[in-house]
């Protein structure tokens, strides 16, 4: 059978880290701020977690670097956009870029090799009923981040930040405090999803390791129009993806063929969800008169 | 009028301002006792908004103090105003269009119930300022699905939810129809006769008279007038604003039309409902309406920006319905958009880049070649035709002023003589001289035979530049009047939608 | 006369352009300084190393991938369109000029012409189905191009593994192109008439940029797309003529690298330097001004390849200088220029900064 709960299980485990990335990308994108730069953030966290893991022997030391390096690394996201209101697009797309180059350079110098890191003796997550405690986290991260953007006092305020940012600040609300912590809060995030990436099923560092799952996870955020249960069910769909592929590789279609499933899925899906959203405002009636 | 208390509620004393070239404010005094509507009234330019934003928060005076109640006070930012009582409807709405009404109302100032929005509070507020004010809305409803005047009542609440006891509302009605201005006023008696203050910023002679006790008039930043309102008369405020006797609304003389150019039937697009418009050669028709009742959309389908859904439009007798916007360029349409930053011009383009759009395929170019010396001569001939001020043609055109950019844009649809020109609010935001100058110029461009399509909010403009006037309401082409017969009372009661059949009524 | 150019030199110094470089170049130092390295010692050995008669060769053939890449993306990027999915295009056009050059019955020299003109069809072909996502399915371009770019790289490695693959060899590789089947190179280095292909788009862009309608009026949708709209300039049209000639330079530079040394399509050679992105960095850098977008691509090929001339003396790997790329950008970005004083005699007023309109996706 095709269907069935191991494909699930895979499914489940390969979405975690989109699915924690993307969190933090909806975040931003509620507040305003166009982050496009997960990939980089998440690959910051993979190093950082491996490189904590390996010296302290302790993967729960890793995860808490990695989440810390992540935010401090999107720092740059927030005084570049916020602050100095530079481009987030071209932002992003630098981020991503440096981190590249600064975890190869770091694996180069740090651990004298040039590829991938890896050692028996690296210490990995614990696996919960096959699954990392950050898998577990992360839905609880998306029932904690729905009910924080809709219910509280600070989600209401930081969805007006995104929407009017100048009647925000009429009203007293400061639209940089907002957007720093969304773009923060990615960041964290971001390191949660590197580090489970890196300590989860595998343990090992290699370069550009997030091989575009930071972009999956932006599309994610527009495929569930950035409200966290929207972005569970697109990040589910390209984990059953990425699941369906390696299964695909099972029956012996090639490898490239699977590789390329999830990104297939991914622009099909954006397809239908924006054909689907044209046509509804098609149909509507215009709102300019009354 | 409620009994006067001790101290004003709002005491501004010799408030001076400068900002780079301008005096905006020239020591103002302004004092509005409490419970009264106060007018502020002015000319574009006269210093009324800079003297709120000082008020506000928004902005620091150079000199000069404000006391509330009595009490000195210095203001750092508009929160700090809020907390003392204040509180501002600015003249674009500052409200969260995805949100719903109550989430708007309390925003900041939120009920709270385990650190989470007690949205069950938020509505019953909403409820409650509604009935005392009369300020119904549904607290359920999006805000970005409401009309404007309900917009408005959101504003309103926003501040009542936060206890200010001094309003400040700036051209509160520019978006209104007559008949919602009206609630509105009521609305604002009944809150100063609670012992609220309300001051009124507004360039509409017939509000002030209508609606409040007394006048202030700044014109040039300095306070030219203060009068009370049961004691003067519509020339003595327009004479103090203006500085002269009530010359804004010159009329021109009326041109004489030739052959039909634009000949539009039984238009529909978005916002707009089987519009029918002749325009003639030597002819200007402006089109009047309060904004949003389908103007802009019009404007937008007959310069080829926005689908047509059916019917037929012909220029100079050739269809154009489903032509793209160069085409109609080609067929000689011209085209003045209402926004000169976000449409009109590239502010970050040079002026002789701004001035070659739309040129650049026709006279200045040949077999695709544009040669920069072209663009440059072009630029040379406009900037001295039309007085604009740049310091160079390479100079970026957010460098310019205002007045100087709405030059430009005008000068370069002009120089292309083509024969039907659109034009959306040419005056807005610019100053007196260059309205004076903008003006001349479309009259003398419909006196070389051209036909002008013009949309104005400015009835003042309408009457005074337009051979024939037709009012929008609601999408639809309700009323046409010839130049004699325009006169503002007609206008206005057409505009709020008078002049459809009753099955059509509102409300 | 020095008068009069005052202004203008400290407009050059007080550019962001500037502040970007040297602040990279200090914080590269940093970080040579960080791993005990001689910052003086490291730089030279990257300007000899890639300048001297050693390297110039390498920089050349290198400069001639980085400027074709940054060229495809600059063009767009003029009109404010991203096109991230260069590393597909390019490996299309790749692959599809190593199956011409191994399956073309003309003779070598035409099949050469035949190679390289279909690997810009298929290139510019794929390019424009990303324009098309975005004109009729409304899916961003940025989005769309790079997602469109990962099933192309699967499916180039795929034939170059399996169906193409070289009999006989362990590398995932095709064949090597048949005698004659490759670009005249200059004497016996690396350097081929690809250069001065590259060149020439380059030149075509600039002509185009400077002296024509066609490129005022990109310029003018890059600095405001509405403006341009609503003088007539058709955005989807723009667009899809933008990412086709997009799409062709990406197409001829996976020609070109299949048509020089080594002479067949090695799965990942021709994305592994990424030039893409070095492309990228380069049109960023110079606001994808045609002059500019040539000198930082050198300045790029310089610094790619003077980092393996500074890796062999100073033992410092050379992935720093993909940091110091990333880092100029970076700082670009957030438009961040030494301060107003620093370069000014007196004030003056200072027209506003030609803000991009990148972002406007």
């Amino acid at each position: 059978m095709f269907f069935d709960s191991d494909l699930l299980m895979s499914a489940l485990r390969a979405l975690t880290p989109i699915l924690l990335a993307a969190l933090g990308g909806a975040l931003c994108e509620r507040a305003g701020v166009f982050n496009i730069g997960l990939e980089g953030m998440m690959l910051m966290g993979c190093f950082t977690s491996v490189a904590t893991s390996w010296f302290t022997g302790s993967a729960w030391l890793g995860v808490l670097a990695a989440a810390l390096a992540a935010a401090a690394y999107s720092l740059i996201l927030a005084v570049g956009a916020v602050t100095l209101r530079g481009d987030a697009v071209v932002l992003g797309i630098a981020m991503n870029l440096l981190a590249v180059g600064l975890t190869s350079f770091l694996l180069r110098t740090v651990f004298g090799v040039q590829g991938t890191f890896d050692d028996p003796s690296l210490a990995g997550l614990p696996l919960i009923g096959g699954f990392t405690p950050l898998a577990y986290l992360a839905f609880v991260a998306v029932a904690v981040a729905a009910v924080m953007l809709s219910r509280s006092v600070w989600g209401l305020r930081l969805r007006g930040v995104g929407e009017a940012p100048d009647a925000a600040a009429t009203l007293g609300v400061s639209p940089a405090k907002y957007k720093y912590a969304a773009v923060l809060i990615s960041g964290v995030l971001c390191g949660l999803a590197g580090a489970q990436l890196a300590l989860g099923n595998v343990t090992l560092f290699s370069e550009n390791m997030t091989a575009g799952r930071g972009w999956i996870a932006v599309v994610a955020v527009m495929l569930g129009r950035a409200a966290p249960v929207g972005v569970l069910l697109a990040a589910l769909l390209f984990g059953l993806a990425e699941a369906a592929g390696f299964r695909l590789q099972g029956v012996g279609l090639p490898q490239q063929a699977t590789d390329a499933a999830p990104y297939v899925v991914t622009l099909v899906a954006l397809f239908l969800s924006t054909a689907r959203r044209r046509r509804r405002t098609a149909n509507s009636p215009s709102g300019a008169t009354t | 009028m409620t009994p006067q208390p001790v101290d004003p509620a709002v005491e501004l004393r010799g408030i001076t301002k400068r900002f780079p070239g301008t005096l905006a404010n020239d020591s103002v005094d302004l004092t509005v006792q409490r419970g009264e509507i106060h007018a502020l009234m002015g000319e574009n330019g006269a210093g009324k908004s800079t003297l709120m934003s000082i008020l506000y928060g928004m902005e620091r005076a150079d000199a000069g103090s404000i006391r509330i109640d009595g009490r000195e006070v210095t203001f750092g930012d508009p929160s700090a105003a809020m907390a003392a009582g204040l509180g501002m409807v600015h003249q674009s709405f500052k409200l969260f269009d995805s949100l719903t009404v109550a989430e708007n109302v309390v925003y900041a100032a939120e009920p709270r119930r385990f650190g989470l929005v007690d949205r069950a509070a938020a509505r019953r507020r909403v409820r409650e300022l509604a009935e005392e004010h009369g300020l119904a809305v549904d607290p359920d409803a999006r805000v970005g699905e409401l009309p404007v005047g309900l917009r408005q009542r959101v504003e309103i609440l926003k501040l009542l939810h936060r206890g200010a006891r001094t309003l400040i509302l700036d051209e509160p009605t520019a978006v209104l129809t007559p008949a919602e201005a009206d609630a509105l006023f009521a609305v604002l008696k009944s809150l100063a006769a609670q012992g609220r203050t309300v001051i009124l910023v507004t360039h509409k002679l017939r509000e002030v008279l209508e609606g409040s006790d007394n006048v202030t008039v700044l014109r040039d930043g300095r306070v030219v007038a203060r009068l009370v309102t049961a004691e003067t008369s519509a020339d003595e405020i327009a004479a103090a604003m203006t500085g002269r006797a009530v010359e804004l609304d010159r009329v021109h003389a009326p041109g004489t039309p030739g052959d039909v150019v634009l000949d539009v039937r039984d238009l529909t697009t978005d916002a707009v409902h089987d519009v029918g418009i002749t325009v003639h050669a030597g002819e200007i028709v402006g089109i009047a309406g309060v904004a949003g009742n389908g103007q802009s959309e019009l404007i937008e389908a007959l310069a080829g920006l926005r689908p047509v859904a059916s019917g037929q439009v012909s220029l100079k007798g050739r269809d154009i319905t489903h032509a793209s916007a160069t085409e109609r360029r080609a067929q000689g349409l011209a085209y003045v958009p209402e926004d000169r930053h976000a449409v009109g011009t590239a502010p970050a383009a040079s002026v002789a880049e701004n001035l070659a759009m739309g040129h650049h395929r026709t006279s200045l170019s040949s077999k695709g070649l544009l040669p920069p010396a072209s663009v440059r001569a072009h630029a040379g001939r406009l900037i001295e035709r039309f007085g604009i001020k740049a310091a160079n043609p390479e100079v970026p055109a957010s460098a310019l002023s205002g007045g100087n950019l709405q030059k430009l844009l005008i000068g370069r649809e002009l120089a292309h003589e083509a024969p039907l020109l659109l034009v959306e609010q040419p005056t807005r935001g610019v100053d007196i001289g260059a309205i004076q100058n903008i003006h001349d110029q479309i009259v003398a461009y419909r006196d070389a035979g051209h036909a002008v399509l013009l949309v104005s909010a400015e009835l003042s403009e309408i009457r005074g530049l337009a051979d024939r006037v037709l009012v929008m309401y609601e999408g639809r082409v309700t009323a046409t009047y010839t130049k004699d017969e325009a006169d503002e009372r007609a206008l206005g009661l057409a505009m709020a939608g008078g002049a459809v059949a009753p099955t059509e009524a509102v409300d | 006369m020095t008068h009069t150019h005052i202004p203008r030199i400290s407009g050059v110094l007080r550019s962001p352009i500037t502040f970007s470089v040297l602040a990279g170049l200090v914080i590269g130092a940093l970080f040579l300084v960080g791993t005990g390295a001689d910052p003086l010692t490291a730089y030279s050995a990257v300007l000899t190393g890639s300048l001297g008669a050693d390297g110039i060769g390498s920089t050349l053939s290198t400069g001639t991938s980085v400027l074709g890449m940054a060229l495809a993306l600059a063009i767009p990027l003029r009109a404010g369109l991203i096109n991230l999915g260069g590393d597909g295009q390019m490996v299309l056009g790749g692959i599809t000029a190593a199956v011409t050059g191994l399956y073309s019955p003309l003779p070598a020299p035409l099949t050469v012409v035949l190679a390289l003109l279909a690997g810009m069809a298929v290139g510019a072909a794929y390019a424009a189905l990303a324009a098309l996502c975005e004109n009729r399915l409304g899916v961003p371009l940025l989005v769309s191009s790079l997602l469109l770019s990962y099933p192309a790289v699967s499916l180039a490695s795929y034939l170059a593994r399996y169906p193409l693959k070289e009999p006989g060899s362990s590398l995932p590789q095709t064949r090597a192109m048949p005698d004659g089947v490759a670009l005249p190179a200059f004497g016996d280095s690396t350097v081929t008439i690809g250069l001065i292909l590259v060149v020439l788009a380059a030149a075509a862009y600039w002509f185009t940029d400077k002296r024509t309608a066609f490129g005022y009026e990109i310029r003018m949708t890059g600095l405001n797309s509405r403006f341009a709209a609503y003088a007539g300039v058709e955005r989807r049209g723009l667009t899809l003529k933008l990412m086709s000639v997009s799409g062709a330079l990406a197409g001829l530079v996976g020609a070109i690298g299949v048509l020089s040394f080594p002479y067949r399509f090695v799965d990942g050679s021709l994305t592994a330097p990424g030039y893409t992105w070095t492309g990228l960095t380069a049109a960023l850098l110079a606001a994808a001004a045609p002059l500019g977008t040539v000198i930082a691509s050198f300045f790029f090929a310089v610094l790619a390849v003077g980092g393996l001339a500074m890796e062999r003396t100073t033992e410092v790997p050379r992935e720093l200088t993909q940091v110091l790329q990333a880092i100029v950008i970076v700082f670009l970005a957030a438009r961040l220029r030494f301060p107003s004083g620093w370069f000014r005699r007196r004030p003056q007023e200072n027209p506003q900064e030609s803000p991009q309109e990148i972002g406007a996706v």
